[in-house]
């Protein structure tokens, strides 16, 4: 079994708008987990609790196996970088090199020569003020330093808000090579559906404060297809998995099915072709997943 | 480097198997030249657009079937093939072709003789030009 950098255990914690939990999840270590959810579901509370600018109020946090209800140590909390999705005020009036001073004495594993060569390759100048970037440049400074601060554990924030795409090229190789060299487990809040196609190992999905679960991205995919064929309603009856159906001529039906391999071995003995098959794309398979139609552990 | 390995959605057959008979047959078929370093798990992921848990049961297949090699901190590379498997394996990609196209007549009503003389006939064709 893989081991786990990051747990909610039984988490509940009331906020203004939206309620949390009880959630139950975990992030497997040098995986990267893409967190997907509709706008206000939790994601962000997820990750603040995961930094602990926020205490649950039921329920506990476990960072790399342990668990620190009086506070996270330095030696882990250096461990740990964090993009959030608004930044902390404190730091508005410092010029960016000297911000990255300040966390340069907290993160012993600091590389100031990456967070020069990324720098330089968003093409941001060091001298400027926080509060006197574009969003943009305000965005890719807090990679950058994240990036810099060599962590085992990174929570991104919708990180790719604001980004150019060529920014977000660079960004997304950095993430990888910090999975992939410095063995990081890394946790991304996304609204791109690109980004998970591309960065994403396993998927979890929040919804109104609750989770609705963890999948391996390849494998839900590959369940999820919408087919078209003859038309033959008492083969329709008998395939596996379908969620919907729909009869567009007199002689085709397509329907959406959620068990493909069984649906693909059951035409097959049927000796029928399907004259079109398409793989849904993620936020179809999101939406199913949402409205219940599929069930994940 | 970057795999030249296409993945067909509308195939039922699985994404690991689809990148495993297409790297499998590019290695046989030289051309990923033995001792080739190959991509990372993540970058080919990356690349494919797929999880690191699909490419890593690709390689372990590989190496299990003697195709490839890991390095602990270098990476895995191509190994040897052998000349008979190598003709094996060639063999074994035209029939799985042939095994399609015989599905496909058959599934628009086409007699195996009817089939014989089509795949004779596109042959001389093919000479001819």
């Amino acid at each position: 079994m893989e081991k786990a950098a990051l747990e909610w255990r039984n988490v509940v914690k009331k906020r203004d708008r939206m309620e949390l939990g009880p959630v139950d999840l975990k992030l497997y270590e040098n995986y990267v987990t893409a967190l997907i959810g509709r706008n206000g579901s939790g994601k962000s509370t997820l990750m603040k609790l995961a930094v602990q600018l926020i205490h649950p109020d039921k329920g506990e946090v476990v960072w790399f196996g342990e668990r620190y209800p009086n506070g996270l140590p330095a030696e882990v909390r250096a461990k740990i970088a964090y993009v959030p999705e608004n930044y902390i005020a404190e730091e508005n009036g410092l010029k960016m090199d000297d911000a990255a001073k300040f966390r340069a004495f907290w993160y012993p594993g600091w590389d100031w020569q990456r967070y020069e060569e990324l720098l330089h390759r968003f093409e941001v100048p060091g001298d400027k003020k926080l509060n006197k970037l574009s969003k943009g440049q305000r965005r890719k400074f807090e990679i950058a330093a994240a990036l810099a601060a060599k962590p085992k554990l990174l929570l991104l924030d919708e990180p790719s808000s604001g980004l150019d795409p060529f920014a977000w090229k660079t960004m997304m190789n950095e993430i990888r090579r910090c999975v992939d060299e410095d063995g990081a487990t890394v946790l991304l809040s996304t609204h791109i559906v690109e980004e998970v196609r591309r960065m994403a190992d396993y998927l979890i999905l929040v919804d109104k404060g609750r989770s609705l679960g963890m999948a391996e991205k390849d494998s839900l995919l590959e369940r999820c297809r919408e087919i078209w064929i003859s038309r033959d309603d008492e083969l329709l009856d008998e395939l596996p998995g379908v969620i919907e159906s729909a009869i567009e001529s007199s002689g085709m039906v397509r329907f959406v099915t959620l068990d493909y391999a069984g649906a693909a071995a059951l035409l097959d003995e049927a000796g029928v072709k399907p004259i079109r098959v398409r793989a849904l794309e993620l936020d179809e398979v999101m939406e199913h997943w949402m409205n219940g139609s599929i069930p994940t552990a | 480097m970057r795999i030249p390995v296409q993945i067909n959605e509308s195939s039922a057959e699985p994404l690991y198997h689809q990148i495993e008979t297409q790297l499998r047959s590019l290695i046989v078929t030289g051309q990923i030249a033995e001792g080739t370093l190959l991509p990372s798990i993540r970058e080919f992921s990356a690349d494919l657009k797929c999880s690191v848990i699909t490419i890593r049961r690709v390689y372990q297949d590989l190496e299990n079937e003697g195709l490839l090699r890991t390095r602990q901190g270098t990476g895995t590379f191509v190994t040897k093939v052998d000349t008979d498997d190598r003709e094996a394996y060639k063999k074994q990609i035209v029939q799985d072709a042939v095994r399609e196209l015989i599905d496909t007549a058959r599934s628009v009503g086409y007699t195996p003789d009817e089939l014989r003389l089509l795949l004779d006939e596109t042959l001389r064709e093919e000479e001819r030009r």
